[in-house]
């Protein structure tokens, strides 16, 4: 058998990824993309070396707030971890990192900004690192990978992590103060106010989702993540984090190492969640089971200009297309993707069609079932390996927890897979969406969609 | 066009020098990293559109990942055979007979074999073990060893017109240049960045060498001023497998690549690439063109498929 793998790696050698961009191949053909064509997208221009490129994504397992491994664990704790694992699996020196950004919700501002830095420093970043913390909701992991992302492409530095950090323990959700009575003049502004969970009943009502179809997908997640546990496909982007457990009874610390998400529910059915009751409106539909879980979780993404990993022989696990922030009506916020989801993707030169891979955030059943109808999207491309009513939402951590779990995915797939799309939902109005390409292993011309008319742009079809 | 469907991934094909419907095939399971091997030796129709008969088939207890025929013998065909072996078949013999020598020196896999066209008396192995060696039919040992590689020597080609010098390309990045007289490399060409994959000489110009690497170029070198090659061809999108000059048009080469296509080459124009055949559904890793009838391919590849057309022509056409 080392017969057959030294073999294998010999072949292997043949099809070297990095031989498609050598610096010194500067008489090599490369195809040009026609910019006033519609095909502009599928013809990734890698020349110059200067797109910016995800070289790691990790994240921590996902926990129960409050109940789960990680409910005696300090949010920089959590951090660290990850931050440490994007340096050392990829041996970059920790001072060559021009900005750490955290996506982080929950917490006050000032004090989850020196968390980040205190985990900064746990992780060995020396004191040159900048850290600093990004808040937009539900989607402030994501917005962190673009922040890095639009830093990088601007010229700020060359290398970034992008991360995102909640406990949902230490920090629950609230609100703090009183509330402005001005917002009774404003719909809007007082729309802002509804707990999430109305929200999702809103979507519900409003566009006639049932409670049925908000339970399957629910258990439709489960079986998914459960399913991609069992078959150890989390190995790869969960960083396995050691931690202690305080016994509430008699205050012994034990130490624990946890490394798989504790959220999920396999044996989930559809008469399960059937029993349980409404908990944000008498007669409504969304339930505690179909909502996704209040959680414990970090993680971190590592980009670069792509020039730079090529130096570093790096692997290229993803390539950043576009990101796209958008606002909605607050009453419905669930509808966030919905809106999201064409800007991004057309703002990458794609359509729908040409997406393979879909993590859309599930907040709530009724706004993911509701995104995934209004979308047309196949439901076999979306949340493969189950979504946060499974393996949790730990807000400010979501974003860069499904980059981590698409790009691994995409990775999975192979030359099936090009483009993935991460999408969320915004507490107070607002849908966030990133479109992503996968890595070097992507053929610079096969895989491009075939274009059915020879017409050379989309205004030129008679309609 | 004729087609031949073989129970294992093809890896290398040559065409007779005898006779011009006749070719034999190199083949390996599980696409030669393990199991057994097969060498085909199949009879074209004078009927093109006729299938493909098969003569005769040897089993090998591993991949054979080259065939080479002898230019000695109308009967005689050589195995490179992935166990380390290399292997005599005499077609002339019955199968119990078969093979009727097997040279066990090479301590890896060894990955191709070419028989000397001009002195007719000899052949040479190229191997994973970083060395080439020189063999005759009527010695059981090795005449000589060529060790200066440091990686894998994927190809060792005679020249057409000097009966003692051959090239070797290798996965050093190193083109080199024997005169098997000579105790050392005559020339060494750093060719590519990458693996060099395959090397052929030019059938009318015994100075021009054609090269073949995973950097998906081909590149056409005059041995007499190497700091520049002559040309260099791109088009494939993977690394180049195997490239070979065409014995009746000097300008005239054929590639085959990782990119599952086969391509004819003029590299004497600007817009070099003439042709591209993709017929194959996967890794198009074996090619050859026919002495005897000018214009007739051949090409095998992973998908286990033989086929044989003339140029110009679609392979896949019935």
């Amino acid at each position: 058998m080392e017969k057959a793998i030294n073999r294998q790696k010999i072949l292997l050698h043949h099809l070297n990824p990095s031989s498609s961009t050598h610096p010194n191949e500067s008489s090599s053909l490369h195809a040009s993309a026609c910019v006033a064509g519609d095909s502009a997208a599928y013809q990734r221009t890698s020349t110059f070396g200067d797109d910016v490129v995800i070289v790691a994504a990790y994240r921590t397992a996902h926990c129960k707030a409050k109940r789960g491994g990680f409910k005696d664990t300090l949010p920089d704790d959590l951090l660290a971890p990850v931050l440490k694992a994007v340096i050392e699996k990829t041996n970059v020196n920790p001072s060559e990192v021009g900005d750490i950004v955290v996506g982080s919700v929950l917490a006050p501002g000032a004090q989850r900004a020196s968390e980040c830095r205190m985990a900064a420093f746990y992780a060995g970043f020396p004191e040159t690192v900048p850290v600093r913390t990004v808040n937009r909701q539900c989607s402030s992991g994501l917005q962190a990978v673009a922040d890095v992302a639009a830093a990088i492409r601007a010229g700020f530095y060359d290398i970034g992590i992008g991360a995102g950090l909640e406990s949902m323990t230490t920090n629950p959700m609230g609100w703090d103060g009183s509330v402005n009575p001005k917002v009774k003049m404003f719909e809007q502004a007082q729309n802002c106010l509804l707990p999430m969970g109305i929200t999702s009943e809103n979507v519900a009502q409003r566009f006639g989702v049932s409670r049925k179809e908000q339970d399957q997908a629910a258990v439709e997640s489960h079986r998914r993540a459960a399913a991609a546990t069992a078959a150890g496909k989390f190995k790869d982007e969960i960083v396995p984090v050691t931690t202690k457990i305080v016994d509430p009874k008699t205050g012994e610390e034990k130490s624990v190492t946890i490394s798989v998400d504790d959220g999920i529910r396999p044996g989930t059915t559809v008469s399960d969640l059937g029993r349980l009751k409404p908990v944000f409106k008498k007669d409504g539909s969304t339930t505690a089971g179909n909502s996704s879980q209040v959680t414990d979780g970090a993680s971190a993404v590592l980009l670069m200009k792509r020039s730079v990993a090529l130096q570093k022989g790096l692997p290229i696990l993803g390539v950043f297309r576009t990101f796209a922030a958008v606002g909605v009506d607050p009453a419905i916020m669930g509808v966030g993707p919905a809106a999201a989801i064409p800007v991004a993707v057309k703002a990458a030169g794609l359509e729908l069609d040409d997406i393979d891979l879909f993590e859309i955030n599930e907040a709530f059943a009724s706004q993911f079932v509701y995104c995934r109808n209004k979308l047309g999207l196949d439901p076999e491309k979306i949340n493969v390996n189950g979504g946060a009513m499974a393996i949790g939402h730990p807000l400010g951590s979501t974003g860069a927890r499904c980059v981590a779990t698409l790009l691994h995915e995409m990775k999975k797939r192979g030359r099936d897979c090009r483009f993935g799309v991460i999408s969320m939902c915004i507490g107070t109005g607002m849908g966030a969406a990133a479109v992503f390409e996968s890595g070097d292993c992507a053929d610079e011309l096969c895989n491009a969609r075939k274009v059915d008319d020879l017409l050379l742009s989309k205004d030129a079809r008679l309609k | 066009m004729p087609i031949f469907k073989t129970p294992f991934n093809g890896y290398s094909v040559k065409f007779s020098p005898f006779y011009e419907n006749r070719l034999a095939v190199a083949t390996a399971q599980n696409f030669g990293i393990l199991g057994n091997g097969r060498l085909h030796v199949l009879d074209l129709s004078p009927e093109p559109s006729l299938p493909i008969s098969e003569l005769v088939a040897y089993d090998t207890a591993d991949g054979i990942y080259d065939v080479a025929w002898s230019e000695s013998h109308d009967s005689i065909v050589i195995a490179a055979v992935a166990d380390g072996s290399v292997k005599l078949y005499d077609l002339a013999l019955p199968p119990t007979s078969n093979p009727i020598r097997s040279f066990q020196e090479h301590t890896r896999e060894v990955h191709s074999a070419d028989y000397n066209p001009v002195r007719r008396d000899s052949f040479l192995s190229s191997s994973w073990d970083d060395t080439v060696k020189l063999w005759t039919l009527d010695r059981p040992t090795s005449v000589r060893t060529f060790k200066e590689h440091a990686y894998c020597v994927y190809s060792a080609v005679w020249n057409p017109r000097h009966a003692d010098v051959f090239a070797s390309a290798s996965g050093d990045c190193t083109l080199r240049v024997w005169d098997v007289r000579e105790p050392g490399s005559t020339m060494i060409l750093p060719a590519h960045e990458f693996e060099i994959l395959a090397c052929d000489w030019n059938k009318y110009d015994e100075c021009v060498i054609a090269t073949a690497s995973v950097d998906k170029s081909v590149k056409v070198w005059d041995v007499r001023n190497y700091r520049v090659p002559l040309c260099v061809l791109n088009g494939h999108g993977y690394a180049v497998r195997k490239v070979k000059f065409s014995p009746h048009v000097r300008n005239l080469m054929v590639s085959c690549s990782y990119d599952m296509t086969v391509c004819v080459w003029d590299f004497m124009v600007e817009d070099a690439l003439v042709s591209r055949y993709d017929h194959h559904t996967e890794f198009a890793v074996g090619v050859d063109m026919s002495v005897l009838v000018e214009g007739l391919m051949a090409s095998t590849g992973w998908d286990e498929l033989v086929y044989v057309w003339q140029h110009g022509t679609d392979p896949r056409a019935p």
